[in-house]
């Protein structure tokens, strides 16, 4: 019987990697794959899924020498950043699960670990933020608790032990053994521990952190697309703080970054296939990727983007008209409310479009003050619970019509069809009353309803360019 | 107060704001009796007149209120709930017509220049109608302050077969839709329920 070979028990993710999902779990996989294609990542090690079935077998024992090469991993992370965990300059670490499949009852990610009492005062010190020191370890604490089961103690490589330790303990958690035994996934796969390193985008002045899309997804112009937010921290540009400014500034402060960014964008594209949403931070000038995904985007990004991916050449031709969904083109042909409007102001109550149309006014929520307002000159949208017949004469004054119950067959819909008053019904119980006196925009072609005054954008005309590239492929691909 | 002067009060609160002769014609009267009729409900402030329409004043909504309650007591409530609940599947079938008669399918809407699409659900209406009438004066025969109703619906159908199609769902008419409607508020308040209830339980979307 041979002991397994501990050179394979942790493994640091590197761009030559060739190690497969069931060995380190499909979270260090995708970092093992983006550093393949040459895209800065901050740097990670894993605890292999090997390392999960001794540590069971051994009736949950971490072996003291699998725990030294982490500990050797941790040097590694240490130089590529130039941080020491527990250090004066000290570096925060992420601690993740990851079996080959994601699976429910897995344990969760733990962020900011490495942190206590002592590095919190270092790093207000060294960001200059002792709100950002005090907020992250608040977290830190806050996350451990829940996720790992007990207090954090002060000592960073407790810390990351009993993270570790927890991480393996959870591929026997009850969800995770019930989810295996309902799908006959047998036990023995085991979950590897993915360690990365966390990356300052509040460090100094050459430190900042952004988000980008490789195209436009309001417009799908062929333009990336994003913010750069300097001394900023992760979440401050996703939450969409006032201000963060266009990338131009980054590519302004430092031009190697900005074209490095550009470059790994470009890579993640034609990786992807797709137009990608991306998250990155730099530290201290150093470009790091956090996250890539297909991004969102609008119907009218939907079809431009995916006419330019084709014409790129990143698509096929054949792909293209397979991801524009009729919807997507019908959409573009209709007046529409303007992409940029639309991100501004995301819709605060859906329903079911019963009779098309936009439009704008003040939420009232009585028939009554309906028509008083209305003979007044103002432009009224009517929300209800449900219609009775004593409404239709305020129905009637106002410019749309919205109900919290009932389908498309309902009165409401009836009389609204008739009137040709845009109509949007059952968007759900006490999804409309609060908003009583607010000026809102109703798009009932789509069925939603948003705050405030939305432009509307006419329709693209028949000589569109990318609609003709798109009619003329629809053409080629029914003569061929 | 007698059935015409209720039927009278109640047309005022289920058209919401309307002329003397509309609130007349919904009610079945001459405006000759409709007219002494609403002056009376206009001197003990039950209603009120803006730009020529009438509409309820507060004081006015909870005397009719009193008013149907006391009617409610007086109805074998047993009988008009399981007549509510037969209305139900004729609710079903006129709202389904309703829809084929405005919407093609759900993202084509009918623009009536089809005469065979459309002969073809007046068609369906008629047919409707008719299997509709017992029920109908089962309803009068319980409460017989809706007792204008089968001249309403009689009146409507007789001017969509005459061709005039606003008849079949116009709002501020008195189209066969729109008499449907008022007729399922007075259902659900004869029978102690409330639109909003009945709307959460699926019955009257």
């Amino acid at each position: 019987m041979n002991a397994p070979t501990l050179a394979s028990s942790v493994v640091a993710l590197a761009g030559g990697g060739s190690h497969t999902r069931e060995e380190i779990g499909g979270k260090a996989w995708s970092i093992q794959q983006m550093l393949g294609l040459g895209i800065p990542v901050p740097p990670a090690f894993v605890v292999t899924t090997d390392v999960c079935r001794d540590y069971h077998r051994a009736g949950r024992v971490l072996d003291e020498k699998v725990w030294q090469q982490v500990v050797a991993a941790i040097a590694g992370i240490e130089a590529a950043v130039g941080r020491t965990f527990g250090g004066e300059q000290p570096l925060l670490v992420s601690v993740r699960s990851g079996a080959s499949n994601s699976m429910p009852g897995m344990m969760d990610t733990v962020l900011n670990l490495g942190m206590n009492a002592a590095i919190e005062e270092r790093l207000a010190v060294e960001t200059g933020s002792p709100a950002y020191a005090a907020d992250t370890r608040h977290r830190f604490e806050e996350q451990f608790a829940k996720v790992v089961g007990t207090t954090a103690p002060q000592d960073p490589w407790e810390q990351l032990r009993l993270a570790v330790c927890a991480v393996l303990d959870s591929w026997f958690s009850k969800r995770a053994v019930a989810y295996r035994a309902a799908r006959d996934i047998p036990d023995t796969g085991g979950t590897a521990v993915t360690v990365q390193a966390m990356v300052f985008g509040n460090l100094d002045d050459e430190s900042g952190t952004g988000v980008l899309f490789s195209r436009d997804p309001l417009t799908g112009s062929p333009e990336v697309y994003g913010e750069w937010l300097a001394r900023g921290q992760g979440e401050d540009v996703v939450s969409g703080r006032s201000d963060a400014l266009p990338l131009d500034a980054l590519a302004a402060a430092q031009p190697d970054v900005h074209a490095q960014l550009m470059a790994a964008t470009a890579t993640l594209e034609a990786e992807g296939r797709d137009v990608m949403d991306i998250e990155f931070t730099v530290q201290s000038g150093t470009l790091w990727l956090l996250q890539s995904r297909p991004a969102k985007r609008s119907p009218e990004a939907a079809v431009r983007s995916a006419v330019h991916l084709a014409e790129a050449g990143i698509i096929t031709r054949a792909e293209a008209l397979e991801r524009i969904r009729p919807e997507d083109v019908s959409a573009l042909l209709r007046p529409h409310l303007a992409a940029a409007d639309l991100l501004a102001s995301p819709a605060v109550a859906v329903g079911k479009p019963a009779c098309p149309g936009i439009a704008t006014g003040v939420l009232v929520t009585d028939a009554d003050e309906a028509e008083d307002r209305a003979d007044n000159g103002e432009d009224v949208i009517l929300a209800r619970p449900t219609t009775d017949p004593d409404d239709v004469a305020g129905m009637a004054a106002s410019v749309a019509v919205l109900t919290e119950i009932g389908g498309s067959t309902s009165h409401a819909a009836v009389v609204c069809r008739e009137l040709a008053l845009p109509c949007v019904v059952g968007t759900g119980a006490d999804t409309l009353m609060g908003l009583a006196g607010q000026v809102v925009t109703v798009d009932a072609t789509n069925g939603t309803v948003h705050l405030g005054v939305l432009r509307v954008e006419p329709p693209a005309t028949s000589d569109d360019p990318v609609l003709a590239t798109l009619r003329a492929w629809r053409d080629e691909e029914e003569t061929a | 107060m007698n059935h015409e002067a209720l039927r009278l009060f109640q047309a005022v609160r289920l058209k919401g704001r309307a002329l003397p002769v509309d609130l007349a014609a919904a009610a079945g009267l001459p405006l000759a009796v409709a007219g002494p009729l609403l002056d009376d409900l206009s001197a003990s402030g039950h209603v009120v007149e803006a730009r020529e329409r009438i509409k309820l004043t507060p004081e006015g909504r909870a005397a009719l209120e009193e008013l149907l309650a006391a009617e409610r007591a007086g109805v074998d409530g047993a009988a008009l709930t399981a007549g509510y609940h037969e209305f139900d599947a004729h609710n079903d079938a006129l709202k389904g017509l309703m829809t084929r008669w405005q919407l093609k399918d759900e993202s084509t809407p009918n623009d009536h220049t089809d005469p065979a699409y459309d002969q073809a659900v007046v068609a369906d209406l008629v047919v409707l109608d008719e299997g509709f009438v017992p029920l109908l004066a089962r309803f009068v025969a319980l409460a017989p302050r809706l007792g204008h109703y089968p001249a309403r619906f009689a009146h409507a159908l007789e001017q969509i077969a005459a061709g005039d199609h606003t008849w079949f769902a116009r709002p501020l008419a008195d189209s066969y839709h729109t008499v449907w409607f008022e007729l399922h508020e007075d259902l659900i308040g004869l029978a102690g329920l409330t639109r909003a209830d009945e709307a959460a339980a699926g019955r009257a979307l």
